[in-house]
C-alpha cells in the first residue's frame, strides 16, 4: 500500500497511476490538474476508468463499487473517495 | 483459484495484478486495451436495400420512414462533428450500405475506423477501408426463402473471398441451425473468415426464426465445434457462445449500457452513442445498436461486443473469468477492426457469465 495516505498523498499516488496506466506523456504528478474533469477534459472513457479502478483497489486494499466509477470524475473526487474507504475500513 | 485465508468460505477474488501476473495474460490485456479508445455510434445510410429479410431490423419501427439524406456534404459535416465530439469508430448499416457507396467513401475519409454491415450482392469498393460484415442467414435455399435472394451465398463469396476487409456473420436463427456446417465448409474453402450471430426478435416478432431454449443450446454446441474444426478462420470464442446462447438474454446477463437501456450520461456509451437515422436525426429514447430489436431477446454480436466488453470489472473474479473476458474482447475487435488480428483463445472451457455465476 503507498506510504502516504493523507489526502495530499493519494492525490499525488492517484495521479501517478493515471499518467503511468494511460501512459500521458504531457503531464507530471506535481503539474497534474487534481480538479480536471477526466472524462471531459481528459477524454478518458469507461474502459479507462474501470482499469484505473482495479489498479487503485489493489494498492489500497479497498473495494471500488463499478456504480461508483461515474463519481470518479476527477484526481480530487478519486482521492475523496479512497480515503473515505480507508477510513471506513478502519 | 486464489482460496479465503481466514477459513472455509470458499474462494475469494484475486487482485488484478495477479490476474497480471500470467505472462499469456498480461500480453493479451496489453493487446487489446490499446484500443479502448474506440468511441463508436452508428448510422443508417440510406432507407432502400436490394432485398428484403423476414425479421429484418431496418424495416420496423419509425426508422424505416426517415427521410434518406444523400447529400455527400451533409454526410461529411455530420462525420466531422462526429468527431470533434469524441467518436473514433463507426458503423454503417440500414438499410443496404452498399446502395450508397459516395456516403461511404466520405466517411472513411473522415474517420478511417469503422465497419459496413451488408447483405454482400453489392460489392463495396476497395477504396473503402472499413470491416465489412456480410450476413449470412443460412444456405442458398434458405436465402431465397427468407430473403428472396437467388444464389446469396455465391454471390457474396464471389464479391468478397480474401478481401481482408470481409468478415462474414452466419446468423443463427431457430431454422437454419444444422445449415451451418456446409456454409461455413463453403466460406472456409473460399478463405472467408466467419463469425456469428444469434438471432434477436425485433419488437413484436414471434415467427419462426426466433429462438428457444432447445435451439440455443444446439447453437452453442454447434459455433463451439466450428470454432474447433476452423481456429484460423473463425472469428469466435467459447465464452462468445455462453454469453450469447445463454437462456438469458445480454440484456438480462450484463445490463445493457447502450441508452436505450440506460438513462446515465455521465460516461461510456449511455454518454456517447448515438444512432442515426438515415436522415441524420437520431432519438436518445431508442439509441441502441440494433433499434426494434426485443430488449428481452437480444443476443445480437453487435450489442455484445459493447456490452460484454464494457463489464471488465465483473470478469476480474477469478482467472478462467478475466481469460474469457479477453477471448471476448479479442474476437470483439478482430471483427470489428481492420488490421486487428485475433490471437489463440486462452480460455477453452465455457464459463458462467458473471451475473448468473452465483444463481
Amino acid at each position: 500500500m503507498p506510504e502516504n495516505l493523507d489526502t495530499k498523498g493519494i492525490v499525488r499516488h492517484v495521479a501517478e497511476v493515471i499518467i503511468g496506466e494511460l501512459k500521458l506523456e504531457d503531464v507530471t504528478p506535481d503539474t497534474f490538474n487534481p480538479e480536471m474533469d477526466l472524462v471531459d477534459e481528459l477524454g478518458i472513457d469507461s474502459m479507462d476508468l474501470a482499469t484505473l479502478a482495479l489498479v487503485l483497489q489493489d494498492e489500497y486494499k479497498i473495494v471500488i463499487d463499478e456504480d461508483d466509477y461515474p463519481k470518479l470524475k476527477t484526481i480530487r473526487l478519486i482521492a475523496d473517495y479512497v480515503k473515505e474507504k480507508l477510513v471506513a475500513k478502519g | 483459484m486464489t482460496t479465503d485465508p481466514k477459513g472455509s468460505f470458499g474462494p475469494i477474488k484475486p487482485k488484478f495484478c495477479e490476474l497480471l501476473a500470467h505472462p499469456e495474460v498480461k500480453a493479451r490485456w496489453e493487446k487489446v486495451r490499446k484500443y479502448f479508445f474506440l468511441r463508436e455510434s452508428t448510422y443508417d445510410m440510406s432507407n432502400r436495400c436490394n432485398i428484403r429479410c423476414d425479421g429484418c431490423y431496418y424495416f420496423e419501427g419509425e426508422k424505416q420512414f426517415a427521410r434518406e439524406i444523400d447529400d455527400v456534404d451533409a454526410w461529411r459535416r455530420l462525420m466531422r462533428a462526429e468527431k470533434a465530439r469524441g467518436i473514433t469508430y463507426v458503423v454503417l448499416a440500414g438499410a443496404e450500405p452498399s446502395l450508397v457507396p459516395q456516403l461511404l467513401k466520405v466517411c472513411y475519409e473522415e474517420m478511417p475506423l469503422g465497419s459496413i454491415a451488408t447483405n454482400g450482392f453489392k460489392k463495396i469498393p476497395e477504396s473503402v477501408g472499413y470491416k465489412i460484415h456480410i450476413s449470412v442467414w443460412g444456405n442458398d435455399e434458405t436465402s431465397l426463402r427468407i430473403r428472396k435472394a437467388k444464389n446469396l451465398l455465391k454471390e457474396q463469396i464471389k464479391n468478397y473471398k480474401n478481401d481482408p476487409r470481409a468478415v462474414f456473420v452466419y446468423t443463427f436463427t431457430r431454422e437454419n441451425i444444422d445449415e451451418v456446417n456446409e456454409v461455413a465448409e463453403q466460406l472456409v474453402t473460399h478463405g472467408c473468415k466467419l463469425t456469428f450471430n444469434v438471432f434477436s426478435s425485433p419488437v413484436g416478432y414471434a415467427g419462426p426464426l426466433r429462438h428457444d431454449d432447445e435451439s440455443l443450446q444446439r447453437t452453442k454446441q454447434r459455433m463451439i465445434a466450428l470454432l474447433n474444426q476452423y481456429p484460423q478462420q473463425t472469428l469466435f470464442s467459447v465464452y462468445n457462445a455462453v454469453a450469447h446462447t445463454h437462456q438469458k438474454g445480454l440484456h438480462d446477463l450484463y445490463k445493457c449500457s447502450y441508452p436505450r437501456q440506460n438513462p446515465s450520461q455521465d460516461i461510456g456509451l449511455g454518454r456517447s452513442f448515438r444512432q442515426y437515422r438515415a436522415d441524420l436525426n437520431w432519438d436518445r429514447a431508442v439509441a441502441c445498436c440494433v433499434p426494434d430489436t426485443d430488449c428481452g431477446d437480444c443476443r445480437h454480436y453487435a450489442a455484445g461486443s459493447a456490452v460484454v466488453t464494457a463489464r471488465l470489472y465483473g470478469h476480474v473474479n477469478n482467472l478462467a473469468s478475466f481469460k474469457s473476458w479477453l477471448d471476448y474482447v479479442d474476437t470483439y475487435l478482430a471483427v470489428w477492426v481492420m488490421g486487428y488480428e485475433k490471437g489463440e483463445n486462452l480460455c477453452n472451457e465455457p464459463i458462467k457469465p458473471p451475473r448468473v455465476a452465483g444463481d
